[in-house]
């Protein structure tokens, strides 16, 4: 590096700072002409039920509270085995769409929308256990440590907004099972980790100073520290690194500027406020539209508590009823904004629920256990079949039995869809050739359009 | 005549063609044929992949084959990054091929990777030592550092903190020929090498006192295992004896307390069973754990690989994983009493345990009281107070003089794992067999296999028993053997790479093919043979290195510090560091957001994170502090810390721009600034640097900083600092499961036990000037970059 270039990177303002900062965003791909450049996934954790959402069992109303017996056996979990018996869905389901889809009834608004969905019935997960199936859900591995389907995405997209990070997660109250590392950035650089924005306190870690620093007293300390280290620089030439971490210092103030710009919801039009609802689900329902929109290539929503072992009526149908006007509003709004087309929406569980029971409650206190076999999934927007129901379940809901492919699959679509081929997103750790899938999969040709 | 000659050279093209498509077998061949492509016929080139065809006869510029080997399209074969392309003669030599025709002579393809020599350097015996030579008899160095960068070099790397400015003066002034070894030898003796050194181990085990997963329990006794990984570095422990004790302590030594807590490695990894588990399935995580872990830890060998198939790139067979997965079949989960011993730090247990205990009592008597209330608001806060019950339960245990551990078949009394797990009883055990999995498929087990030790490296070792006892010693005794070339190798190469940030192999887990091939292979023989010559002592093998002009040099790659010696480092600087040793967690200031953000807890969310409300604990060295799976330092974290579930062979140091929110942000870098700060009287701004940066400013830079505090003494003389905010009560929701609906929690914890940092209110403007100097300092590049 040349003293000149060195100079400007030390006291040259503008985007040549933050190029330098993230020389190790430089994307990677695309590798084909991508059907969309952003990805919202809607994260039900806990297990939604494909049986009381979108795939309706009939079936089951006739076997309702039939008992039988499941071993107990090694390759079973202790919950579900032992003595068992069907459960009927208690909810009632209505038509929607051209399609006519059979939805729960309690997705009003969303039954408006299902026309721009392409639901997804054949996906198998492998895992019945909430922190493993997350794992291998959000990174494609059911232990932790793994590269997040959002990491590997800003891996191979890079950055659109070099002031934004290019992941963003938006938790419920609380972290997920297994906490951070469901979006971690495993062995990528770690500009590819998921940022977290808070429900509570600070939406990024320390954005902010401590109450009581000005502005003002800050500029003086950061002028300093830039005398200081330019100095150093001096001293050592030939180490660029130090010139790039001079810059992140003024790429976190602009960072740290632009940040509650996209966060600050009182310029959105009242209409649209009121569309999302003002629960807290419909507040990260539209931040997610705002961080697409400003440039954030990922964005993970997460909504827990689909855990519904006993009482599903009450559970699921607080849950359907929080999440109905949220989505639904979602979808519209980037239908209107024209973002649609190119952001992919996916709204998934870790896995779906059994049709079955185990006899705790004697029996009254309806619910459904963990099914790693059949699950609910839909997508919507960029380069989805919309409109479109793919594959099927059998007639109780227990196992996908027709386009069934299991996760890795579906994270292989997932990329094709952003322009990314699974095959060739690569990177190099410990020696060895890493990717999203593991070891390769396929791409579900049925949802696309 | 030339159409001879020129027919001869294209037969010997012919041969070398095929000879060279060999080396892709591994992945497009019989087992694999990954894309689809099969390179062992010339029908399956032509026919090729799903890519297209591979080779066009006679078109060598359009053939796909090519264009891959060239890296036309973006896409590389073999993969990686230009280091693994094939060598141009190589290339060379395919293309001529290809313009030719192709023509193809019939042979028996190889439906296995052909193994190049070179690829399989890391098995090779070591060769003989020549104790005459010395590191520098293999590498070239330039002119020698000055003083005061080696001081500050070597005392970083030896023990993870900067020299005191004494230290500096005292090393600067001795003009003693010796005063290089004498330093060297001081740092080794100093009890905060074994923290430094044993920090690095704790990384490549991936040490944490958690179990991870849904509940992320702790593990209430894994302390004493990272209390004895720092033993063993202080004291020097030869290696093959820190190999066998803990892969095998409790076989070989059962009457050593020592040696059975070392045992602890052997479960270092995630784990956890509820009873959404299935039990086989836990098991085998646990099997294929410890099988890959100890094989990448002391053998630098990517095992796992041959879970599902024959290794792709090395001569590990799946026959071999799962034989060597029998060795732990009969591995059992225990945590029994062993007594403490002399050198743990048990100061303060009884007054922790009773606190503790009061905690977990006030949950469990909210608990009862709400126990069989049918209101969902009740019942969720019921859960809660379940979960924070079954957590006091574990994390009590922390304080009980027991093991985390492992024996061989399991022990009356001292099973672990959790009421969801089946035990095995004790009279009818038989260790459980073991079987091939193809696939990695437990449903469908193939070949039984009886324990072994990986064929190639079969240096006569005595054969493994099929006994309960004694089939981890048999592995142990293997690997800690001057006859085991990896070994020696394995464990110079992690020395070396901690010294100066990479491995003479780059990739120190990964000694295979598609590890990084060692720069100087006769340097890393050498240390390899010291290191044996030594009786594997760690320690002889630091002198050996650092006394080299190698490291002396000036032109030393500069590194940032890792996470943990940054921290380490401004509570050291700031005069701040507790250095209180070993002894359970302890839990560090860290950011507040994170420490009031909820966790979610299989069915409900764990207690609220809790600072040890002294000082004195909160402000220890960063090895002692509590290692929660689902809960890392944020300021560690940000500074590339590792995930706690795989091994960690190196630290990355990538620079992001969240680093500088933390350091420059942060309320710890603030406290700390502060904390020093009233704590300089004379000459402050000289003080300061020469407390931070261990030298006092040139006269340029005391002007800027002297003229920017009288500016800042003036601004906050004018505007007060605001008073310490009042404790605000944590506030925790979560959906529930049951009915859906959002459910609120409120805990106030007493605010009077906790010892607070000072805080800008309680000093003078110019105090909270001079902090503002401080933090600039802490931020510096100097401070967080060795030389």
């Amino acid at each position: 590096m040349s003293i000149s270039s060195r100079r400007d990177l030390i006291l040259g303002g503008g985007m040549g700072l933050g190029a330098v900062a993230l020389s190790a965003m430089s994307a990677q791909g695309p590798h084909h002409k991508a059907r969309a450049k952003n990805c919202i996934f809607l994260l039900m954790e806990g297990g939604p039920s494909h049986i009381d959402t979108f795939d309706p069992k009939p079936r089951l109303d006739s076997l309702h509270m039939t008992k039988f017996q499941k071993e107990r056996n090694k390759f079973e979990a202790n919950m579900n085995t032992g003595e068992r018996y069907y459960v009927k869905s208690p909810f009632q389901f209505r038509r929607a769409g051209k399609m006519g889809i059979e939805i729960n009834s309690l997705f009003e608004s969303f039954s408006g929308v299902v026309d721009d969905v392409c639901f997804y019935r054949g996906l198998r997960a492998e895992s019945v256990n909430h922190p493993t199936a997350l794992y291998h859900l959000n990174t494609g591995n059911q232990f932790g440590g793994d590269p997040a389907l959002g990491a590997w995405t800003s891996y191979g997209l890079g950055s659109i907004n070099k002031n934004l990070p290019s992941f963003v997660v938006l938790p419920d109250t609380a972290y997920p099972q297994g906490g951070a590392a469901n979006w971690s950035n495993g062995f990528l650089p770690a500009v590819h980790q998921g940022t977290p924005l808070r429900p509570v306190g600070a939406p990024v870690l320390d954005m902010t100073p401590p109450s009581g620093v000005t502005p003002e007293r800050q500029r003086m300390t950061l002028d300093l520290l830039n005398a200081i280290n330019s100095k150093h620089q001096q001293r050592h030439p030939e180490h660029a690194e130090l010139a790039a971490r001079v810059a992140t210092y003024e790429l976190a103030f602009r960072m740290q500027a632009e940040m509650p710009k996209v966060l600050d919801l009182s310029k959105e039009r009242p209409e649209t406020l009121a569309m999302y609802g003002d629960g807290p689900i419909g507040r990260r329902c539209l931040l997610a539209r705002r961080l697409v929109e400003a440039g954030v290539r990922f964005v993970q929503v997460i909504v827990m508590g689909w855990d519904s072992h006993d009482y599903i009526e009450n559970a699921h149908g607080a849950r359907i009823r929080a999440i109905d006007k949220p989505i639904a509003a979602l979808l519209k709004d980037l239908k209107r904004t024209g973002l649609l087309e190119e952001t992919l929406v996916v709204w998934s569980g870790e896995f779906g629920r059994s049709p079955d029971n185990g006899i705790r409650g004697g029996g009254e206190a309806w619910g459904r256990d963990h099914n790693a076999t059949a699950m609910p999934c839909w997508m919507a927007g960029g380069g989805v079949k919309a409109g479109h129901i793919v594959g099927a379940t059998d007639e109780t809901g227990l196992k996908a039995v027709e386009a069934v492919h299991p996760i890795r699959d579906f994270h292989v679509t997932l990329l094709h869809l952003l322009g990314l081929d699974d095959s060739k997103l690569r990177y190099l750790h410990a020696g060895r050739e890493k990717q999203m899938s593991q070891t390769g999969g396929e791409v579900i040709r049925e949802v696309l359009a | 005549m030339a159409k001879v000659w020129f027919t001869l050279l294209l037969l010997a093209r012919v041969a070398s063609a095929q000879e060279l498509l060999k080396e892709c077998l591994g992945c497009h061949g019989e087992t694999m044929a990954l894309s689809k492509l099969d390179l062992r016929t010339r029908e399956s080139m032509l026919r090729g992949g799903t890519r297209g065809a591979a080779v066009i006869p006679g078109k060598a510029a359009e053939s796909l084959l090519l264009r891959m080997i060239e890296a036309k399209d973006g896409v590389q074969m073999p993969p990686g990054d230009a280091s693994k392309r094939l060598p141009p003669e190589t290339v060379n030599a395919i293309r001529v091929w290809i313009d030719a025709g192709a023509p193809w002579k019939e042979s028996k393809a190889d439906t296995w990777t052909k193994y190049k020599p070179e690829d399989l350097w890391a098995f090779r015996p070591l060769p003989s030592l020549d104790k005459s030579k010395t590191v520098d008899a293999f590498v070239k160095s330039g002119s020698v550092a000055d003083r005061r960068t080696l001081i500050r070099r070597v005392t970083i790397d030896l023990t993870g903190l900067p020299p005191t400015p004494e230290e500096i003066d005292a090393f600067v002034k001795d003009k003693a020929k010796d005063a290089w070894p004498k330093l060297i030898d001081r740092l080794l003796a100093s009890p905060r090498y074994g923290e430094r050194w044993g920090r690095h181990w704790l990384d490549v085990v991936r040490y944490a006192d958690t179990s991870g997963y849904s509940n992320d329990f702790e593990r209430p006794n894994a302390w004493r295992y990272r209390d004895y990984v720092i033993r063993a570095f202080n004291q020097d422990k030869p290696y093959d004896q820190f190999i066998r004790e803990q892969i095998a302590g409790d076989e070989l030594d059962a009457g050593s307390s020592e040696a059975r807590i070392a045992t602890g490695f052997l479960r270092m990894g995630p784990w956890e069973h509820t009873g959404m588990s299935v039990e086989a399935v836990t098991r085998q995580m646990f099997l294929d754990d410890v099988t890959h872990s100890t094989a990448a830890t002391f053998l630098g060998l990517t095992l796992g690989c041959a879970r599902c198939h024959d290794h792709k790139f090395d001569p590990l067979p799946t026959k071999d994983y799962y034989r060597m997965q029998a060795v732990f079949s009969s591995t059992e989960f225990v945590r029994p009493a062993l007594p403490f011993l002399p050198g743990e730090n048990v100061a303060g247990l009884t007054a922790a345990k009773a606190h503790m205990q009061g905690v977990a009592g006030q949950a469990k008597s909210r608990m009862e009281e709400l126990r069989g209330k049918k209101d969902p608001d009740i019942f969720e806060e019921f859960k809660l107070y379940q979960k924070h019950t079954a957590h006091y339960k574990e994390a009590l245990d922390r304080f009980e003089p027991k093991a985390f551990a492992v024996a061989s078949g399991p022990i009356d009394g001292a099973t672990d794992g959790g009421p969801n797990l089946r035990y095995a009883k004790v009279a009818a055990y038989k260790a459980p067999d073991v079987f091939v999995l193809p696939g990695g498929n437990i449903q469908a087990p193939a070949e039984k296999v009886t324990p072994g030790l990986l064929t190639l490296l079969d240096y006569a070792a005595p054969p493994v028993t099929e006994a309960i006892a004694g089939r981890r010693s048999a592995l142990a005794n293997w690997i800690a053997n001057e006859r085991n070339p990896l070994t020696a190798r394995v464990m110079v190469n992690r020395i070396w790479q901690y010294h100066f940030g990479e491995g003479i192999a780059a990739d120190t887990n990964n000694f295979g093919k598609m590890g990084k091939k060692p720069s100087n292979p006769a340097l890393l023989d050498w240390l390899a043979g010291s290191f044996i010559d030594s009786g594997w002592s760690v320690k002889a093998m630091h002198r050996t290195i650092l006394l080299s002009a190698f490291y002396q040099r000036a032109d030393f790659t500069p590194r940032r510090v890792e996470a943990e010696v940054l921290r380490d480092s401004i509570l050291a600087v700031t005069g701040e560091l507790s250095l209180d040793a070993g002894g359970p967690g302890v839990y560090p200031q860290i950011n507040e957001d994170v420490a009031r953000q909820a966790q979610h807890r299989m069915g409900s969310l764990a207690p609220a994170y809790r600072a040890s409300p002294a000082k004195r604990d909160r402000n220890r060295r960063s090895i002692y502090t509590f290692q929660q799976r689902s809960l890392i330092d944020p300021m560690l974290e940000v500074f590339n810390a590792p995930s706690l579930d795989m091994s960690c062979e190196r630290r990355d140091t990538a620079t992001v721009p969240t680093q500088a929110f933390t350091l420059f942000n942060g309320q710890f870098a603030h406290d700390m600034a502060l904390a020093l700060a009233a704590k300089l009287d004379r000459q402050p701004v000289r003080a300061a640097f020469q407390r931070v940066l261990g030298r006092l400013p040139d006269a340029a830079e005391e002007k800027a900083a002297q003229a920017t505090l009288e500016k800042l003494t003036k601004m906050h003389a004018a505007t007060p600092a605001p008073p310490r905010p009042a404790a605000k009560p944590v506030v925790h929701t979560i959906t529930s499961e049951l009915t859906g609906e959002q459910h609120r929690f409120t805990h106030q914890e007493d605010p009077a036990a906790f010892e607070h940092n000072l805080h800008p209110s309680q000093t003078t403007p110019a105090v909270r000037a001079l902090a503002d100097i401080v933090l600039a300092l802490l931020n510096s590049n100097e401070f967080i970059y060795v030389y």
